[in-house]
Parts: C-alpha cells; sequence; structure tokens
C-alpha cells in the first residue's frame, strides 16, 4: 500500500510550504517540524517563476525560493534527505513547464527515487493529463487531480479517474486566506465521493481550527498553504516553534 | 508531417456544416461527372458555409480554363485538381491565368502509369475504382516509393479499409488521403461517418503522444493547460464560438463593425519612394495603422468583446504590453457597454504612460501589475488569475494567438482578416501572388493573421520578425523561436525562452509589444513544419527602419512593425522588381516618439 493510500479512513491535515523558502536547510527543518506536529501529508512547492493559481503569499515565497537558487534537483536532494527521517506521505506542487523541462521521465523517477508519493500540477488539467502519466504511472507515483467549483459535471469524470487523493478547491481565485469561503463545498465532496474511493481534501482559503473541524466532518481532510507560508515569511529562519504550534492546533480541528 | 485528409464531393450545405464541425483539411467540389457534379452557384454558397480553415478543391475533368479561372477570382476554390487527360501544355495554360496550386490526378496500377506533370501534387487513384485493400486484389502500393511530389491517396477508402490505407500513406509520406464514397450512405454525405474518418485519421496521423482528449492542437503545440477553474470557461468560449462564427447575424454585425467603426478594408500600399530607394522587391505595406486605434489589435477585440455580449458577459478584463490591445479592448468595450480592465505590467505602464491614460480616458480600470518581472507575461499571469476568481460574468479578451484553445484559433480567425484583403489586394495590383509577406511576432496575432491566407500558397515565403534586443548572443532579447525551448506555459505547448529548470526568463525589447517569453503554438507549429522562417531583430535596426519609414514614406511605425520593415529592408535587394513583399504595417508610432527620442539622447516624455 502506497503511503497516501494509507491514509485512508483517517481525518487529515495536509501542510504545505514552498521549497527552499527561505532556504533548503530549513526546509527540511520545517519538513519534520510539521511531521511531528501531527501532518497528515506534506505538500512542498517547488518553486516557479509564474505560479499562475497562486495568491501574493505563496508568490512572493517562490519569488524568495528562487532568489537563493533553489532548483528541482536542490528540492530533490531536500526531499532524500527528509525521507531518511520519516515516513510522512509527501507529495510536490509545481507548474507543467518545470517537470517537462526537466524532462519528464527523469522528473518521474528521480521522484520515485528520493521517496516522493504524488505531484500536483495546477496548470495541466483532466483533457490533459495524458501529458504526464504515463512517466507518472512508470514510477510509481500518483497525479493528483483537482475539482474547482466551477467543475459540476465534471466533477464525476475527474473523481473516477482520480489517483492518491483528491483536492477540492473551495473557492474561486487564487490560493490564500479568506474570511469566508462560500462555495458549498459539502455537495461537491459529497458529489465526488459518489464515485472514488480515494480520501478527499478541501483546500484554498483554510486557515482556523474551526473550519478544518468544519470540513473535516464531511471531507477526509483540509489543505492550508498560505497560513503556513505567511508564519515562514514572517519568522524566516527561526519558524519551527510558531510551525510546530500552528500545525498542532489545526491538526486538532480535525479530531 | 500528419497525413492531411480531403472529404470530396460536397453537395448540400448541410455537407459543409459537418465539415466544419469535424475540419478535414480539404472540402472537394466536382464540376464534372454526375454523381456529385455541383455549379458554380452552389460551390459558392459551399465555401461560404465552408469554414476559412478548411481549403476547398475544385475537380475537373478537361475543363473551360475559363471557368477554373472565373472560381479562383471569386475565391470559391483554394487548390484545382485536374482529373482528366490534360497535359503539361493546358496546365501552362491554366498557370498562366490562375494562381492556385494545381493537383494532378492519375490514374495507375503500375509504377509505368506514373508521368511526370508541372503540377504541384499528384493524386493516386486505382485504376478501377473500389478495389482499395481489403478486396485481395488491391492496388500494388510499392510503385508509390519515392515520388518526387507531395500526393493525395484516393481510390475506394472508407472506414473498413482506412486503417490500412492511414498506415501506407505514412509508410509513403503521403500529403493526404481523398475519401468520397466511403463517407456516404444512399449517395449522401453521412455525418457520423465523417466524424469517425476525421477521429481516426488524426489520432493514426499524429506521431505526437497526446491525448485524443486534448484540443486545439497545432502539431504537438497548443492545448489547454489551464487550472481546473477556467475548464468550464475554456469550454464555453469554445461552444460559443463554434455557434457564432457560423451565425450569420454575428457575422453580418462584426462585418459592420469591421468597415464602419474600425476602418477596413485597409489599403495596401505601394511604398514607391522605399522600393526604388531600396532597389529591389516592390515593397507593398499592408496599412493596419490606419485602423481605429492604430493597430491590428482592433480586428480581434471587436470579434471578442461582440463574442463576449452574444455569451451574455458584462465584464471584459484585459493584458496589454505596449498598450494597443488594452486600448482596444477598452475603446470596444466603451462602444459596447461592457465594464473593463486591464492589467499591464508596471514598467509597460512607465514605458507607455499616454496608453495608460488613454485607456483611463475610455473609462477602463488600468491595474498596473507589480508581481514577477512587471511586464507582459507578468500582466498575462495577473488577468489569468482575475479570470479563476471571477468567470461567470467575465470575459478574458486574450490579445494574442496564444494561451489555451481555444485562444489561438479565435484570435488567428479574428486577425486573419488582415491576410484574406492582402490577398485579393495583391492579385489585383500585381496580378499574382507576393514573393514574401513579412510581419513581426511576440505573441504573433498580426503575423498570423498576415500569413493565414497565403500558408496553402506554398511560393509565398512567411518572414515573421523576432525582437532580438541587444542582440540574441545577449541575455537581453524576446527571440523565442531563435533561442527558446518546448516548454508548456500560459496554457500552451510552445516554445519559450527558459533556463534548464523551466523558469520562464525575464526577455527585453525596446518594444513592449514583443517583450513576451513565448509564441503562439500555431507559430511554433509552422516553424517545426517549416512553412514559416523567424529571424531576429535588433533594437537597433528596428530603430533605424522606424527612422527610415518615416523619413522615406512619411509613415510612422511602431516600433514592433519597425521588426517587420528592418527585415524587409535587408532582404529587398535579393528579389527582382517583378516581384513584391508586403509587409504588414501593425501599428502605427505615435505612441512610440518619445521612447524612440530617448533612445536617440533626445529627453522628451510624453
Amino acid at each position: 500500500m502506497s503511503r497516501i493510500a494509507s491514509l485512508k479512513g483517517k481525518k487529515c491535515f495536509v501542510s504545505f510550504l514552498t521549497g527552499g523558502d527561505p532556504n533548503l536547510d530549513k526546509t527540511y527543518d520545517y519538513i519534520l517540524d510539521m511531521a511531528e506536529a501531527g501532518a497528515d501529508l506534506i505538500e512542498i512547492g517547488v518553486p516557479f517563476s509564474d505560479p499562475i493559481a497562486e495568491g501574493t503569499v505563496i508568490q512572493e515565497a517562490n519569488i524568495r525560493a528562487l532568489s537563493v537558487g533553489t532548483t528541482t534537483d536542490g528540492i530533490f536532494d531536500c526531499v532524500e534527505k527528509v525521507r531518511k527521517k520519516t515516513d510522512v506521505p509527501l507529495v510536490l506542487l509545481t507548474y507543467a513547464n518545470p517537470v517537462y523541462t526537466y524532462g519528464k521521465d527523469r522528473f518521474f523517477g528521480k521522484c520515485e527515487e528520493v521517496g516522493i508519493d504524488g505531484v500536483i500540477v495546477p496548470d495541466v488539467p483532466f483533457e490533459e493529463k495524458a501529458e504526464f502519466s504515463e512517466e507518472a504511472k512508470a514510477h510509481n507515483i500518483d497525479i493528483i487531480s483537482m475539482i474547482a467549483p466551477t467543475s459540476d459535471e465534471r466533477i464525476t469524470k475527474i473523481a473516477s479517474e482520480a489517483q492518491g487523493f483528491l483536492y477540492i478547491v473551495s473557492s474561486m481565485g487564487v490560493t490564500g486566506v479568506r474570511e469566508k469561503i462560500t462555495t458549498d463545498v459539502k455537495s461537491i465532496v459529497e458529489k465526488a465521493k459518489a464515485s472514488t474511493n480515494i480520501p478527499v481534501f478541501v483546500g484554498f482559503g483554510i486557515s482556523t481550527p474551526e473550519q478544518v473541524q468544519e470540513y473535516t466532518s464531511y471531507a477526509d481532510g483540509a489543505i492550508v498553504g498560505s497560513a503556513i507560508v505567511k508564519i515562514i515569511a514572517k519568522n524566516g529562519e527561526n519558524a519551527s516553534e510558531e510551525l510546530k504550534k500552528y500545525v498542532s492546533e489545526m491538526k486538532a480541528g480535525t479530531r | 508531417m500528419p497525413v492531411k485528409l480531403k472529404i470530396c464531393g460536397l453537395k448540400r450545405r448541410e455537407d459543409a456544416e459537418y465539415l466544419n464541425e469535424f475540419q478535414p483539411d480539404f472540402a472537394g467540389f466536382v464540376f464534372a461527372g454526375a454523381k456529385r457534379k455541383i455549379d458554380f452557384e452552389t460551390a459558392k454558397m459551399l465555401r461560404e458555409t465552408l469554414d476559412l480553415k478548411i481549403k476547398t478543391v475544385g475537380v475537373f475533368v478537361n475543363e473551360d480554363i475559363g471557368f477554373i479561372r472565373r472560381l479562383a477570382d471569386e475565391h470559391v476554390i483554394d487548390f484545382v485538381q485536374l482529373h482528366g487527360d490534360e497535359d503539361n501544355g493546358y496546365i501552362e495554360r491554366l498557370k498562366a491565368v490562375c494562381d492556385l496550386p494545381i493537383i494532378k490526378a492519375q490514374r495507375i496500377a503500375s509504377r509505368e502509369d506514373i508521368k511526370p506533370y508541372d503540377a504541384d501534387y499528384y493524386l493516386f487513384d486505382t485504376k478501377r475504382t473500389g478495389e482499395y485493400g481489403g478486396t485481395g486484389e488491391s492496388f500494388d502500393w510499392s510503385v508509390l516509393s519515392d515520388i518526387e511530389k507531395p500526393f493525395f491517396l484516393a481510390g475506394g477508402i472508407n472506414l473498413d479499409n482506412l486503417d490500412g490505407a492511414l498506415k501506407i500513406a505514412t509508410e509513403k509520406n503521403a500529403f493526404a488521403l481523398d475519401i468520397s464514397s466511403g463517407v456516404e450512405t444512399d449517395g449522401f454525405k453521412d455525418k457520423n461517418k465523417i466524424q469517425e474518418t476525421v477521429r481516426r485519421v488524426r489520432i493514426m496521423s499524429n506521431s505526437a503522444s497526446t491525448d485524443p482528449n486534448s484540443k486545439g492542437r497545432f502539431g504537438i503545440h497548443g492545448g489547454q493547460y489551464v487550472p481546473e477553474t477556467l475548464m468550464n470557461a475554456v469550454n464555453e468560449l469554445e461552444e460559443a464560438y463554434n455557434y457564432y462564427k457560423n451565425d450569420p447575424e454575428f457575422n453580418q454585425e462584426l462585418d459592420r463593425l469591421m468597415r464602419e467603426y474600425a476602418g477596413r478594408p485597409s489599403l495596401l500600399y505601394y511604398a514607391e519612394k522605399m522600393t526604388k530607394d531600396l532597389g529591389g522587391a516592390k515593397i507593398y505595406l499592408k496599412r493596419e495603422d490606419l485602423n481605429h486605434t492604430g493597430a491590428h489589435k482592433i480586428n480581434n477585440v471587436l470579434g471578442q468583446v461582440l463574442l463576449a455580449k452574444k455569451m451574455g458577459k458584462t465584464r471584459v478584463i484585459a493584458e496589454t504590453g505596449a498598450g494597443q490591445h488594452g486600448v482596444a479592448t477598452a475603446t470596444v468595450a466603451a462602444l459596447m457597454d461592457m465594464e473593463c480592465e486591464v492589467y499591464m505590467g508596471a514598467i509597460d505602464c512607465e514605458r507607455q504612460a499616454l496608453n495608460v491614460y488613454r485607456m483611463k480616458l475610455l473609462g477602463a480600470k488600468v491595474h498596473p501589475v507589480e508581481s514577477g518581472t512587471r511586464v507582459l507575461k507578468d500582466a498575462v499571469n495577473e488577468t489569468m488569475r482575475e479570470w479563476t476568481n471571477r468567470v461567470s460574468d467575465t470575459h478574458y479578451v486574450l490579445g494574442s494567438v496564444m494561451g489555451p484553445h481555444p485562444f489561438p484559433t479565435i484570435v488567428r480567425d479574428f486577425q486573419s482578416v488582415i491576410s484574406r484583403e492582402a490577398r485579393a489586394q495583391i492579385l489585383k495590383k500585381e496580378g499574382k501572388l507576393p514573393a514574401a509577406v513579412i510581419a513581426c511576432v511576440g505573441g504573433g496575432s498580426n503575423s498570423m493573421g498576415m500569413f493565414y491566407h497565403f500558408i496553402p500558397d506554398e511560393g509565398v515565403r512567411l518572414i515573421g520578425c523576432e525582437a532580438a534586443g541587444k542582440g540574441i548572443d545577449t541575455d537581453k532579447h524576446a527571440a523565442t523561436i531563435a533561442k527558446g525551448k518546448l516548454g508548456i506555459f500560459h496554457g500552451m505547448k510552445s516554445y519559450f525562452c527558459q533556463n534548464e529548470y523551466g523558469q520562464i526568463d525575464e526577455v527585453y525589447s525596446i518594444s513592449a509589444g514583443l517583450d513576451y517569453p513565448g509564441i503562439g503554438p500555431e507559430h511554433a507549429n509552422l516553424k517545426d513544419t517549416g512553412r514559416a522562417e523567424y529571424v531576429p531583430i535588433t533594437d537597433d535596426e528596428a530603430v533605424d527602419a522606424f527612422e527610415y519609414l518615416s523619413r522615406t514614406e512619411g509613415i510612422i511605425p511602431a516600433i514592433e512593425s519597425s521588426h517587420a520593415v528592418a527585415y524587409a529592408m535587408k532582404i529587398a535587394r535579393d528579389f527582382s522588381p517583378d516581384d513584391s513583399i508586403i509587409i504588414c504595417l501593425s501599428g502605427r508610432g505615435d505612441k512610440d516618439v518619445a521612447a524612440i527620442a530617448r533612445y536617440r539622447g533626445v529627453d522628451i516624455y510624453e
């Protein structure tokens, strides 16, 4: 059973950080901190010059990471070290071009080698998934599918072919903390769950334990990115304590 | 090269509509025989119904040359197929009055039957039809090795033997398959058979391992690489466009706006002084700078905003580089009572301050984009982000032949008016096609518009001029074809300036409109197939051309268009005075005057 599949039946807290922000040594520390504090799955952003699905918080983290010279190879080295310390499922989030240009087979081969479990590529929708699916499959890497508030009749076909976990985008627009989420997330989750047995997680705009509690009452987990990246932006190399505290509070929301 | 498909023997309007839906490459009109023969008027109706993308082939048997000429002059047919006993003498007489590519059909059973003709293509039919493949008595295809001209394969191809025919066509490097009765039921074209035939030809002959679900491909390029949040929006747009592009009311309205608001058709101006001074080919300027708002951008914007209006949208958003597309969008939004917001890189806002003010004057809200490199690429990112935020009432008026499907096709179609007019204008003035057409390329909208109707005219060189900035050996350029690599960005697979990890480069050009790290997918495919050539032009060369045209013809060109003028200046002498070259003068240069002055050390601000 893959590491992601082992999450089945559990209520999960998923945390995201941008690899290389503020540097890769700290990324190594922060991943282990978050795992220790109870994160059930960790997404690592591979920084990209033009992250079109991200709001300003994560855009800026991408710029910080690139400005200290973070590369895809650097991220792989970091993950390789992390993997020696923890069995927490690890997923990369990046865009189509860094994967394509690295070389599809080389990229997924490297993922397998260092212990990555899945890859999220927000600018590759259902219609284009054949772009990477063969190479990912050959290296036992799950490509994570996303469902948006606008997906409507697309939900069933996306969910029925999804692998790893299903990422439900709670809101329109880009990533970022939101005061209020107006989408009827529950009905989307229910529709998705009718077509798949894999875990269904909700992300975008989540920052409080109360939101985590609400979403995990019907979904299998909640994903938090911008709120964590903000903590790292604020504390730079000294974010460990605040991160651990935040993650354990958020994890408590799943119980 | 993927094998193309010709569906022959159209008779009814619905036949043309089926073809529009499934998009084979060629439609055949038969002007001989009994079963599928049609007259001039029917052919004209079919041409008007068919998408421009589908090229029409007139099929003739020992026809009167005057009749073929009339069909060609009225643009009813794009290719001539000679299916009778026409000899080289006949072909010579035909060529004297008609510029269309010629296909000579030959009925063959053995290699000896293949005769040389002065045609552009051959078409091979079995000596006795209906015996193609699967009959056990099939034609000996080995005779088709080493044919020196591109050829069509015909003769009893149907769904039962299609896969075999495709295999042979691929092995023998055939140009296209030709199918007629194979897609008919009871003597009429059958929609389902056409659909299945096109589907199988596309899948089998497309060497790229792309998903058959993926839409909007030009060779391996294009596609729809956008976040899931936008998929319904691009699907809705595609559906609406496919409906309205064939809607007579929509087309009449657009045509009226193009004529009465934008000022079309634009002039094809013979630049006599420039011609004499350069001493070579006759130089013609396609004067898109004379359109309302001063550039070709209005052609696309009128089409898209009208489409958005029909779709019930009340708000339009757009990215802009030099500001020309933003101004055009703000203009048409004002005309059509739409809310308008324009995203423009903060650096470009500074370079083109006058255009920022123009947009505001027209009632648009302008957002200076501070993210990333603060130029056109970042403006596209920000407009896409805003679109994911609000799609239900908002249309994204993308300004170039780029982005996810259907944008490259929509923008190309609306801009193709440039070459549709220019082709007819040059034939009228010169009696023959130009030796070359030249246009500048950023994302590639004016060049795609300028190339499109000349693509089937293989004798016409298509030349795109990229911004080489301070030189392609420096890191200050925007020459995507010269220096870029294959990648996936801004919704499309194409060529991009990027580093070894796929990070998109910061690009540079004196021209804000060419300062883009990618190129539209159809251009990328024209580059791959060798149909078009792309050349880098430096800032210095463009500025020289800017000043040269101003001085010589009294026309101040946009600094973008000056890149095309510069290349024409380089190559004019390589042609004979009988040849002509058309330069797409995509915009006027008033907006650039202060920047050029500064480039020359004169400190002027708008």
